[in-house]
């Protein structure tokens, strides 16, 4: 069985195909939203500032501004050469101080303006937001008034946290779901086809060993896979994790289990190897959007959520996220540990049944 | 002389087909034994009951003193299988697919002198698809080797191979045969039996029709013996003078297609055989040929049909 296992990693290996599909894949979307949404961008892009007037307010409005973590500032450009720009979608908006703004003469302007880009809606959000904000602190301070109503922000936890930590957490997820769900059942599948199965059930190789040394295989792959994603999501993009690594890697192992056991059962019931990939997909595919990789499944419509929610992948996404993100232990919803494990005993009950090596 | 299989009233049914219809023989040590008929007739099935891969609908199977669905741990351990046209794993070297086939069974034999034996040394180190069908072949059948069985069974081991390839692996069958060892093969290549296999079974409908020692079950056809002949001039007469003195039926010349006076005479004994010479003799042919029957002929005798080349069963 040992040489088997082996021989599983060294194939693994040599099969490029296969191994794109199960590191670089799920790699290329970890660098992708880490571009997008990870710590260290600027989300609202760059913000062109033209500020004519020197007043305090000008002034202080632009080192609040420049200060700002929200946007960058771009301050050399005029109006015109900026709104080509804008056009170019190369700024998000263009935020211009009129002359004499904030010298408290009767005439001079009050308003600043905020030219952007419709289609940009977030982004216009975050800039008007802001400059609402300024104004509103400067228009206080104007009248020497104090604000009576406020909001206070209370975050369920005092960490700080971003899209991206909730996203590496579900690229995981669905990397162990892609690497064992079509791994299994396409390689198992191609195995028949080709006689390789019928061939090894002429040995004395007993079944279980031909399983558990491709049950371990893939699990070392699992391992490098979690390994990567983490690496890559904490080192280059930031990633917060405040959990205990170990455990995100066990339960993810968990999870890696759960997709094999649905690999063989694919396999046990295509009849092809095109079955098998057309099968696999039809899995894969719709789990990837409805069980949470990429947003919060909580905002479907409710139907849609008390159903979605029980998909293999969901319990086990909101299980990585709780230990990955909350730092908190996957026993304090032992809900999801519950369904994950009935998936294990459901599919792994079908594949018992019905993956044979030979055809009788 | 023992035996290291006996089969009895095997059969296998699926739905209504009778794919194997109560078939019993032996199998002796270190005989080339064969399984022949065309393609349906029930030979893989039968092959594949025996190895374990299937499960027989009835009879027994007894391989090397161990009962067919008791002991098939046992059974596998020390038999060899080349299955019809299976393919080994793409991303493993070949030296890497014997040393993981080899780790399966309690003991392996060296697989140098495998690579060696079917002349393969210098792609030890190569992957199957680098190989040419012939290789593929020779491979595969060292592939069923490494456990240094006692039984090998071959399924169709030359069916699309070239002459050349195909007598490569003729060799190598003799050699293994030499080595000791008992080869079960199935074949519809008639040529082949005959050349390779001690005892022929030969099947049609799930059945045994005919089962015997290669060479006896050839002398026991009615017409064992057979003349080829080309006048320089066709002459009817000297036919019919053939025909009277030889006692042939009709049906025992024929005229062969294409060449123009071109004859072939299946002939009931040996005093037939000399009549027919010494009257031949007198007429001066262009070419005369004298030989015996063949395994062909019988199959077509019991059968009433040729065996065509294709998928087998």
């Amino acid at each position: 069985m040992i040489k088997l296992f082996i021989a599983n990693l060294k194939m693994m290996v040599r099969g490029k195909q296969a191994l794109f599909w199960s590191l670089v894949f799920p790699l290329m979307f970890t660098v992708i939203f880490g571009f997008f949404f990870g710590s260290g961008t600027t989300s609202a892009g760059t913000v062109v500032l033209i500020n004519n007037s020197n007043s305090q307010i000008a002034k202080s409005f632009q080192t609040t501004a420049e200060k700002s973590e929200l946007f960058k500032i771009k301050t050399d450009v005029d109006e015109s050469q900026a709104k080509d720009l804008l056009k170019k979608a190369q700024i998000s908006a263009i935020v211009v101080v009129p002359e004499n703004f904030g010298n408290m003469a009767p005439n001079s302007p009050k308003e600043i303006k905020v030219i952007d880009d419709p289609a940009n809606a977030q982004t216009n959000g975050i800039v008007i937001g802001f400059v609402n904000q300024f104004l509103t602190i400067a228009n206080f301070q104007a009248l020497s008034a104090q604000p009576i109503f406020s909001v206070v922000e209370e975050k369920n936890n005092d960490r700080d946290l971003t899209y991206f930590d909730f996203v590496l957490m579900g690229l995981i997820g669905l990397a162990l779901m892609n690497a064992s769900v079509q791994g299994i059942a396409i390689t198992m599948a191609n195995y028949r086809e080709d006689k390789i199965l019928k061939r090894i059930t002429t040995t004395p190789l007993r079944t279980w060993k031909f399983v558990m040394a491709e049950v371990l295989s893939r699990l070392v792959l699992n391992v490098f896979q979690i390994s990567l994603i983490l690496i890559i999501g904490i080192y280059f993009f930031h990633a917060h994790i405040y959990g205990n690594i170990g455990l995100i890697f066990l339960f993810s192992l968990l999870g890696g289990l759960l997709f094999q056991s649905i690999g063989f059962m694919v396999s046990s019931i295509a009849k092809s190897t095109d079955a098998a990939q057309g099968m696999s997909v039809a899995i894969t595919i719709p789990m990837m959007f409805l069980a949470g990789v990429f947003f919060p499944i909580d905002q479907l419509p409710k139907w849609l959520y008390s159903i979605v929610q029980y998909l293999p992948l969901a319990p086990l996404l909101r299980m990585i996220r709780q230990i990955g993100i909350e730092a908190a232990s996957p026993f304090t919803n032992p809900m999801n540990i519950i369904i994950v494990l009935a998936w294990i005993a459901v599919t792994l009950t079908i594949s018992m049944l019905k993956f044979r090596l030979t055809d009788e | 002389m023992d035996n290291v299989i006996i089969v009895k009233n095997l059969t296998k049914k699926y739905d209504k087909l009778m794919a194997v219809d109560g078939v019993s023989f032996e199998v002796q040590k270190n005989e080339v034994f064969g399984l022949l008929g065309e393609n349906g007739a029930g030979k893989t099935t039968t092959l594949e009951m025996i190895e374990g891969l299937r499960k027989p609908t009835g009879g027994t199977i007894e391989v090397l003193g161990f009962d067919a669905r008791r002991d098939r741990q046992k059974i596998k351990e020390r038999v060899g299988v080349q299955l019809q046209s299976s393919a080994y794993y793409d991303h493993l070297k070949l030296s890497e697919i014997l040393d993981l086939f080899g780790s399966f069974y309690d003991k392996s034999t060296d697989k140098e002198k495998l690579f060696k034996m079917v002349g393969l040394e210098n792609k030890a180190n190569q992957y199957v698809r680098n190989l040419s069908g012939g290789q593929k072949q020779r491979f595969s059948i060292i592939a069923s080797l490494i456990n240094d069985p006692d039984i090998v069974f071959l399924d169709e081991p030359t069916t699309g191979l070239d002459p050349l390839a195909r007598r490569h692996t003729w060799d190598i069958i003799s050699e293994i045969k030499k080595q000791g060892k008992t080869i079960v093969l199935t074949t519809h290549y008639m040529e082949e039996a005959e050349i390779l296999c001690d005892r022929v079974a030969v099947m049609d409908k799930g059945k045994i029709i005919a089962f015997d020692k290669t060479h006896r079950l050839i002398e026991q056809t009615k017409h064992p013996y057979k003349i080829e002949f080309i006048l320089e001039v066709d002459d009817l007469e000297f036919i019919q003078k053939l025909t009277e003195s030889c006692e042939l039926e009709k049906c025992d010349i024929t005229k062969l297609p294409g060449k123009t006076s071109h004859y072939e005479l299946n002939l009931k004994n040996q005093k037939a055989l000399n009549k027919a010479v010494g009257l031949l003799q007198t007429k001066d042919p262009e070419s005369l040929t004298v030989g015996r029957a063949t395994l062909e002929d019988l199959f077509i005798e019991l059968t009433g049909k040729r065996i065509q080349e294709g998928e087998s069963d």
